[in-house]
């Protein structure tokens, strides 16, 4: 029985456990990356969102067996970026935190989106972060602050 | 590993179909919501065979292993199949989400399936040591049963590459995105020579397997659009007959009441 | 824009960005035994006995049996019991805790647990429940004679389904037995000081036996209000058994179908109009509260004291229950009863207008309140009511009267419109005498040496920006740079009870308390030294003094007030509705900090229009919420309304900081009438009674009125 060796956050990782384990929990208990937020277990609300293989995903839908030789990234490693630095800014001018368990999911969403659409439209930027709840802000400071990122950070993605 | 087994090519993975008691998991979505316990997975996400599209001259031939977003990104894929990808949940799902384990879930609320069973798709599967190619509409045995023996597995959908061209497809949910159908109608309608050649019409998420009533149809091929629309009231009559919806948290009533609209409203899209 | 109103980046906002904050599920999980709930699978039984399996080494079960104290937590009344008494009146009412180091495990002891339930008749129907746990009854005028000598007379009823707050993170509670016997319990939540009265009481201890931490917090709208309390009791008490800390975070479902939400409404009106005016409103309030009371007593009371609406109404006479069901305890949710009857008289309002050929935006103007006027307990509105001003500035902004009128016209074809207003007001703070009797706040500033500044309050940091906002207040009166001052989460061990994170008193009231706390610091302000002052609620002069037992005086010492236009577009094929604008005109006085102010209209409207739609939620025959994942109760997504159009009207309020009043709840409350006034008109002039309405709702209004 080998174990399941992937990239976590730029470093090499070998988990031993079972192939069935939900990455969401693998990341939280094991690696201690609790900026991996458990909303709901269903793929229904995105607190949990991280970059595998530089594509948004749920980590609660997500087994282990299936991340073998992946590269994960969460917030944990996003957060030492230049990009994570824009998104930060801009999330943090127009007060686009409030209770902040939606969010660093909901910034690996934005992440995403301008990694493949660095110019996107306003209906761009509510379609890529349509996968991501936010019971506290009504969207607009958010969707505003991806805008205003995607300015910002012009060239970075 | 413990719990899984990785294959790195179909080969392989259908030499462990064939010798375990696997469950085959190409995208999670549905798998880690079911949680089910003590299971041991098949992994097919990173098998080369199952993730491609490819076209022949009858067939756009999408892996089963291909996801959403990989097919909404593709030139091959034709449009009304874009048009139920682009609606299924949320970018992490379509990222995820596979065409296989749509099928291989079972569900009638499966988005991209719909448009399998109105384009007349065919399903290859196969076994360590056979191969065979089924319709997709025999494929669905009923809720959550599947013509699908446990050494097998699904390698590719063919999709006709021809004649899907004018549609309508519309997408029933309980919000504009994260929304799992509560009625799902695509239509297919193409005309040669002032007369009708294809008349489809499919539901999904109405009952235990996705509806169409190709005996139906069949009243309104070879018709003038005149002719079709004298016959109108009877095939809607007959279609009122047939569905026999399931309750849900929507009621079978709404259910259908909407599938007749948009049955109607199809029709009417295309003079009839 | 002032420059208190100046926006600052959030004090919590870079832990958070970054997911570097520690929310109570975040700490790690060694030493730490994980606690599930037993919870009941019917709604109403005698509990004969448990069979517990036979637990590892290390692995506890804990029940009524273990509590010390008392096994009542102390809300409002005391009868919702910390673990199950020998009956279960709910489905999911907890019966016991088991805790043990391993989750999986834990989760396989609790599902082997055998109960023995001899079955009792529920209580569903919520029509006919009869047992009140509360029923008030008040009124001013003559609304006999008033009915008697009417033009005409209405009557109509209304109804509102449950809402969940959705938090994203779910309820989750963490006991820590300390040193010395104390107990530290912390978690999410949003009253440090009830769940610390709670837990002394259920421990048997005194208010030095046990303190009470806020956790970072994932969001609460009210859910974690109460909850907490007996969730924190229960750890408590489990922590105290296992001599271990103990931590039970809920999963989703859990969380959805056993935790409290907005009370579902059932309101019958009538009204007697004379000479084109509503010269008497009789009103029946009904609240489904639940199988134990919890919050209920004060949700009825702020709802039924608005459900005259902001109308002069001279002669009203309101009656009010609440009723016990076998079902989940209801409780505090933004809006806090006023949604259910801001809908009922907005609605109420509108239809007797369309009857009497009035267009309803004209009719209700000619009814509004205005400063001077009696309120309908006999208070008085002491400022100016800029309800006026606010429809203009909405009427403009939506170009209301213009779409109104457009889609007045006969509509064809698959896709129609309409576009609906709604107008009302939230009592800012407590209801009635609760500030002056009940609360009695204490806020608090301590110096340091080194010149920093510390908040010590007891209010929570749930999103809506005190830890950043408390500070403000206080570097603005020192003259200091804002970094200079700070405001941690809430522990009981140190800092007052400066009251709970609920009824949008918050800001208004204990921001106020640390203004003149400043104030007084910078009189004292000596260089150097460790300084503290402290400040301590008083009831403006000017309040008319509340009796609750006659529903008299003013119950609220200002208002918030908005005016919401909802335009959306249906599908007649499906029943869809698209909501093409949103629009709400807010007047909570000064904004301490703008882009805080417009996250909290943001965020409430567009909680409001889910509440108004998609938010179903509903019991069977056997009394199980069926709706119990973020799939089967649907919450807005960015996708299912445009960008919001809020806009600040600041009538500012002289007793609170800057002018600021009470805003936190205000944004929900109206966003259900517009809503349904715009459904309404889009399907040609129907009249609808109900929220949330769907699309299956839609779809079932068109085809009865085809046939």
């Amino acid at each position: 029985m080998s174990e399941i060796r992937f990239r976590l956050n730029g470093s090499e990782v070998s988990y031993a456990g079972s192939g069935a384990d939900r990455l969401l929990e693998v990341l939280r208990n094991t690696y201690r990356c609790t900026s991996v937020k458990c909303g709901c277990k269903e793929g229904e609300c995105g607190a949990c969102s991280v970059l595998i293989d530089g594509v948004l995903i749920n980590s609660c839908c997500v087994a282990m067996g299936a991340i073998e030789g992946s590269e994960v990234v969460t917030m944990e490693g996003f957060r030492e970026t230049r990009r994570f630095e824009v998104l930060d800014k801009a999330f943090g001018e127009l007060s686009a935190v409030q209770c902040g368990f939606c969010i660093p999911g909901m910034v690996l969403a934005a992440e995403a989106l301008l990694s493949k659409n660095p110019h996107p439209t306003v209906d761009e930027i509510r379609q890529g972060l349509s996968g991501n709840l936010c019971r506290c802000t009504g969207y607009n400071a958010i969707v505003n602050a991806v805008e205003l990122a995607a300015k910002e950070g012009e060239g970075l993605w | 590993m413990v719990n899984g087994y990785a294959a790195a090519s179909l080969a392989e993975a259908l030499e462990i179909r064939s010798n375990q008691k696997v469950v085959p998991y190409a995208g999670g979505t549905d798998l880690m919501v079911e949680n089910r316990s003590g299971v041991d997975y098949l992994f097919l996400g990173k098998i080369p065979e199952l993730r491609n599209i490819n076209e022949d001259d009858e067939y756009i031939r999408i892996g089963a292993a291909v996801t959403f977003t990989q097919a909404l990104e593709d030139k091959k894929v034709p449009a009304l199949m874009k048009e139920a990808l682009k609606r299924i949940a949320a970018p992490a799902i379509r990222n995820a989400g596979t065409f296989g384990g749509n099928l291989g879930n079972g569900s009638a609320k499966a988005d991209s399936v719909l448009i399998e069973f109105v384009s007349d798709a065919r399903l290859r599967l196969a076994s360590r040591d056979k191969e065979r190619i089924v319709d997709v509409d025999k494929f669905y045995l009923g809720r959550k049963k599947l013509d699908l023996a446990a050494d097998e597995l699904i390698v590719e959908i063919l999709l006709p590459r021809t004649g899907l061209d004018r549609y309508s497809y519309e997408k029933v949910g309980g919000r504009n995105a994260l929304a799992i159908s509560r009625v799902s109608f695509a239509g297919i309608f193409d005309e040669r020579d002032g007369r009708i050649t294809k008349l489809a019409a499919a539901f999904g998420a109405v009952a235990d397997t996705v509806l169409r009533y190709k005996d139906l149809e069949e009243t309104m091929l070879g018709k003038t659009l005149d002719e079709a629309r004298e016959l109108k009231e009877k095939y809607l009559e007959g279609y009122a007959e047939r569905m026999v919806l399931t309750q849900g948290r929507v009621s079978a009533e709404y259910r259908k009441k909407v599938c007749m609209n948009l049955l109607g409203d199809f029709l009417a899209k295309f003079g009839i | 824009m002032e420059k208190i109103s100046q926006s600052v980046v959030k004090k919590d906002h870079a832990p958070k960005v970054s997911g570097r904050s520690i929310y109570v599920a975040d700490y790690p999980p060694e030493g730490v035994l994980c606690g599930k709930l037993l919870h009941s699978k019917v709604a109403r039984a005698k509990i004969l006995g448990v069979e517990v399996p036979k637990l590892p080494e290390g692995y506890f079960y804990v029940d009524a049996r273990d509590v010390p104290g008392d096994n009542n937590v102390n809300i409002v009344l005391d009868d919702t019991p910390v673990f199950c008494r020998d009956t279960v009146e709910y489905i999911g009412e907890p019966i016991a805790m088991i805790c043990g180091p391993d989750e999986k495990e834990v989760i396989r002891l609790r599902d082997e647990c055998k109960v023995a339930y001899e079955e009792l008749e529920p209580v569903l129907d919520f029509y006919s429940a009869d047992e009140k746990f509360f029923d008030y009854n008040f009124g001013h005028g003559d609304v006999d004679k008033a009915f008697a000598e009417a033009d005409k007379t209405y009557e109509e009823e209304f109804e509102t389904g449950y809402q969940e707050q959705a938090y994203l993170e779910t309820q989750g509670m963490m006991a820590e037995p300390e040193e010395g016997g104390r107990m530290f319990v912390h978690g999410s939540s949003q009253c440090a000081y009830y769940i610390h009265g709670a837990v002394m009481r259920a421990l048997g201890c005194g208010p030095t036996g046990v303190h009470i931490k806020q956790d970072v917090t994932g969001g609460g709208f009210g859910g974690k209000e109460a909850f907490p309390s007996i969730l924190g009791c229960q750890v408590a008490v489990a922590a105290r058994k296992c001599g271990k800390p103990v931590r039970c975070v809920f999963d989703r479902r859990e969380d959805m179908e056993y935790t409290s939400k907005r009370h579902p409404s059932f309101c019958r009106y009538k009204a007697a109009v004379k000479d084109g005016r509503v010269t008497a409103l009789d009103i029946d309030v009904k609240f489904n509260a639940g199988a134990y009371s919890t919050l209920s007593a004060v949700v009825l009371q702020r709802g039924i004291i608005a459900s005259p609406g902001i109308y002069n109404i001279p002669n009203v006479r309101v009656h009010g229950s609440a009723v016990k069901t076998n079902t989940s305890p209801c409780g505090a949710y933004r809006g806090f009863g006023g949604p259910q009857t801001f809908f009922a008289v907005e609605m109420f309002m509108s239809h007797i207008a369309r009857d009497l050929g009035r267009e309803p935006l004209e009719f209700k103007r000619t009814h509004l309140v205005k400063q001077g006027d009696q309120t309908s307990t006999c208070g008085k509105y002491h400022f100016p009511v800029p309800i006026p001003d606010m429809i203009d500035e909405v009427v403009r902004e939506s170009d209301f009267e213009n779409k109104r009128r457009e889609y007045a016209k006969a509509q064809t074809g698959r896709y129609r419109r309409g576009i609906g207003m709604s107008m009302y007001f939230h009592g800012a703070g407590f209801t009635g005498a609760g500030e002056r009797d009940l609360i009695k706040a204490v806020a608090r500033l301590r110096k340091y040496k080194d010149g920093r500044v510390e908040v010590l309050a007891s209010n929570g940091d749930i999103g809506q920006g005190v830890r950043t906002t408390f500070p403000k207040i206080v570097a603005n009166e020192l003259n200091l740079p804002l970094d200079q001052v700070f405001y941690e989460h809430p522990d009981t061990a140190r800092v007052p009870d400066s009251g709970p994170t609920v009824a949008s008193r918050s800001l208004m009231i204990v921001g106020e308390l640390l203004r003149r706390a400043a104030i007084k610091l910078r009189e004292q302000w000596k260089d150097g030294e460790e300084q503290e002052v402290e400040e301590h609620y008083k009831e403006p002069d000017f309040v008319i003094p509340f009796y609750i037992d006659k529903f008299e005086g003013d119950a609220y010492p200002t208002y918030a007030w908005a005016v919401n236009a909802i335009e959306l577009e249906i599908d007649t094929y499906t029943g869809v509705a698209r909501v093409l604008g949103a629009y709400g005109s807010f007047d909570v006085g000064t904004p301490v900090d703008y882009n805080v102010v417009m996250g909290q209209m943001e965020g409430g409207f567009l909680q409001g229009i889910g509440y108004a739609s998609i938010e179903k939620m509903d019991y069977d025959s056997k009394g199980r919420i069926r709706n119990n994942s973020l799939s089967d109760y649907l919450i807005p997504t960015t996708m299912d309304v445009p960008r919001l159009k809020c806009m600040l009207h600041v009538e500012k309020y002289p007793d609170g900081p800057y002018g600021a009043k009470g805003a936190g709840e205000l944004p929900l409350v109206g966003a259900p009438a517009a809503y349904l006034e715009a459904v309404e008109q889009a399907l040609g002039g129907m009249k609808l009674n109900h929220a949330p309405f769907t699309a299956e709702d839609t779809l079932s209004a068109i085809t009865k009125e085809v046939n």
